[in-house]
């Protein structure tokens, strides 16, 4: 175990020590506030044309809707965990000290996990204050509201939904190693796919769309302003098991190519 | 295959040379000591054991494969320190070999704009970083100035000599020779040799005997009757080749032949590597054909 815990203090050390990582997140919090904010702007003008009262909107459900494009800018983090490593040639040095290859897998999705969890509440926070600021103009006339449970909820969710996208890209780029492979791998399970099954039109390519990662975790996250249109056909917790199966399906390919390929 | 059943142990207190042909296998053997490349056959073991079972292996064996896996935007520091971590090695131990390589100046530069010496300098402060027993060195002098091909020499020798097990590889046949205590050999992925460097040159037909005398004549009669090839390179002078000198001195002591002069001509490493590597592939045409 003591390996293990040591393995993850040097890939903590190896995360923040280039520039990156930082230039990523910062990234992921532009994206969450101008995605949030613009989400929220929009749901907010239609209620006001609809003239529709008594309508409220929580200033966290355009932020949970956000992440469905925000989350690309993290993804990019934590495969740049991975990825460089392949692009230099540091992934030798690294499996010289760790060679228990699944350590080193486990090493990396233990730092990438909470940081992007941390990360996706911090910048969920800030679009929240972002919305709620912005959008609590006379104008709007109290339509934006912050009930304190419903927000904690929804970040806590974010933080959740980014942790499991960050292990799900640490297992794909393990095995696609390179950062333009793993990248567009996954944007096309988290956009590309579900997209296209949505515009395919039909009801299996619906339930299929609704199944994939970016999906699922709206659903978890309890989302009702999502790019489907309809509502969710399964509960919350349902939305968790498909990311748990797709994240545990991507390390598996990542583990397995890790350790059958010459490093 | 580029490696086919290479048999090899390393000895203690030695510098260990490691030669061969480009794409010989040289980078391989390392790789699959490391446990980076996976053998489709057969075992590298380190003190007995394969490499992923070490506990905190840099502690055991200490390894520079390639000077420039560095990330290009990570100092060299922040990359001792997580090797450090992941090896439970003291923080300290990072500035010590920092300062042990010389480069405790550049240490917060971004890797990505360090020379490639410097970068060589980096790779081996991380070899050093576990105090290793083993050490591997995959063409250390690359991209080094004559001071820093002098340090690294200096290097080798005093690992050596503080019991250690020194395995470097170089295509640069005279550091070789001025670094080295043994040798192996390598061509097309089997061993070609595994000797002492003085027998090694001692070995080459181009190491020999050469005489002054005014009997020379005589001189190689005498000689050629005793087995030794002779060569005439003048009124006065002969080339014995195929016998040690104390041998060639005893028998024109023998023979009463006075000697002006008496001297071995040593070949270079580079002669003797020259002659063993292309006997190799004479025998892989052989071989081919057979």
């Amino acid at each position: 175990m003591s390996t293990l815990r040591q393995a993850v203090a040097a890939e903590w050390v190896k995360l923040w020590s280039v520039r990156s990582t930082w230039w990523c997140l910062g990234g992921a919090l532009v994206l969450m506030v101008l995605g949030a904010v613009t989400l929220g702007g929009s749901t907010a003008t239609e209620a006001l044309r609809d003239g529709a009262t008594g309508l409220r909107l929580t200033a966290s459900e355009p932020v949970v809707a956000a992440t469905s494009f925000a989350q690309l800018a993290l993804v990019a983090a934590a495969m740049l965990a991975v990825t460089s490593e392949y692009a230099s040639g540091t992934v030798r040095v690294t499996l010289q000290a760790t060679p228990v290859r699944g350590v080193m897998l486990a090493a990396k999705a233990l730092v990438v996990a909470p940081v992007m969890a941390v990360a996706g509440v911090l910048s969920g926070a800030a679009a929240t204050a972002a919305v709620y600021l912005l959008l609590s103009i006379d104008l709007f006339g109290g339509l934006v509201v912050l009930p304190p449970g419903e927000v904690v909820r929804d970040l806590l969710g974010v933080g959740v939904f980014y942790a499991l996208v960050s292990v799900m890209t640490v297992g794909a780029g393990l095995a696609m190693r390179s950062a333009a492979g793993t990248l567009t791998v996954m944007f096309m399970l988290l956009l590309g796919l579900p997209l296209m099954l949505l515009m395919a039109g039909s009801p299996a390519a619906l339930g299929a769309a609704l199944r994939m990662p970016t999906f699922a975790g709206l659903a978890f996250m309890g989302s009702t302003v999502n790019m489907a249109g309809g509502p969710m056909p399964y509960p919350a917790w349902e939305g968790l098991a498909w990311l748990l199966a797709w994240a545990a399906v991507a390390v598996a390919a990542g583990h397995v190519l890790l350790r059958r390929r010459d490093a | 295959m580029a490696v086919d059943d290479l048999s090899l142990e390393l000895k203690p207190g030695a510098v260990t040379g490691f030669l061969g042909p480009n794409g010989a296998g040289k980078s391989t053997t390392m790789r699959l000591v490391l446990g980076l490349d996976r053998p489709s056959a057969g075992t590298a073991l380190v003190g007995g054991v394969p490499y992923h079972r070490i506990k905190n292996p840099l502690r055991t064996v200490g390894a520079l494969l390639d000077a420039r896996a560095l990330h290009p935007g990570r100092s060299g520091r922040a990359h001792l320190l997580a090797l450090a971590r992941s090896n439970g090695i003291p923080r300290r131990r990072v500035d010590e070999v920092l300062e042990m390589v010389g480069m405790a100046g550049a240490a917060g530069k971004r890797a990505g704009t360090l020379s490639l010496g410097m970068s060589q300098r980096l790779g081996i402060a991380a070899a050093l970083l576990g105090d290793p027993e083993v050490l591997l060195f995959d063409e250390p002098v690359n991209g080094l100035d004559p001071d820093g091909v002098r340090w690294v020499r200096g290097l080798m020798r005093s690992l050596a000599a503080e019991g250690r097990t020194v395995f470097v590889s170089s295509h640069l046949m005279s550091e070789m020779q001025l670094t080295a205590d043994h040798l192996v050999v390598i061509g097309k992925g089997r061993l070609i040799m595994d000797a002492p460097l003085a027998e090694v040159i001692a070995g080459s037909s181009l190491t020999a005997v050469l005489v002054r005398t005014p009997h020379a004549g005589d001189l190689a009669v005498r000689l050629r009757a005793a087995g030794i090839r002779v060569d005439r390179l003048g009124e006065n002078e002969l080339e014995a080749t195929g016998a040690p000198v104390e041998r060639v001195g005893d028998l024109a002591y023998e023979a009463g032949i006075r000697l002006h002069g008496l001297r071995t001509r040593e070949a270079s490493l580079e002669q003797a590597y020259q002659e063993l590597t292309s006997g190799s592939v004479e025998y892989g045409a052989e071989r081919a054909g057979a």
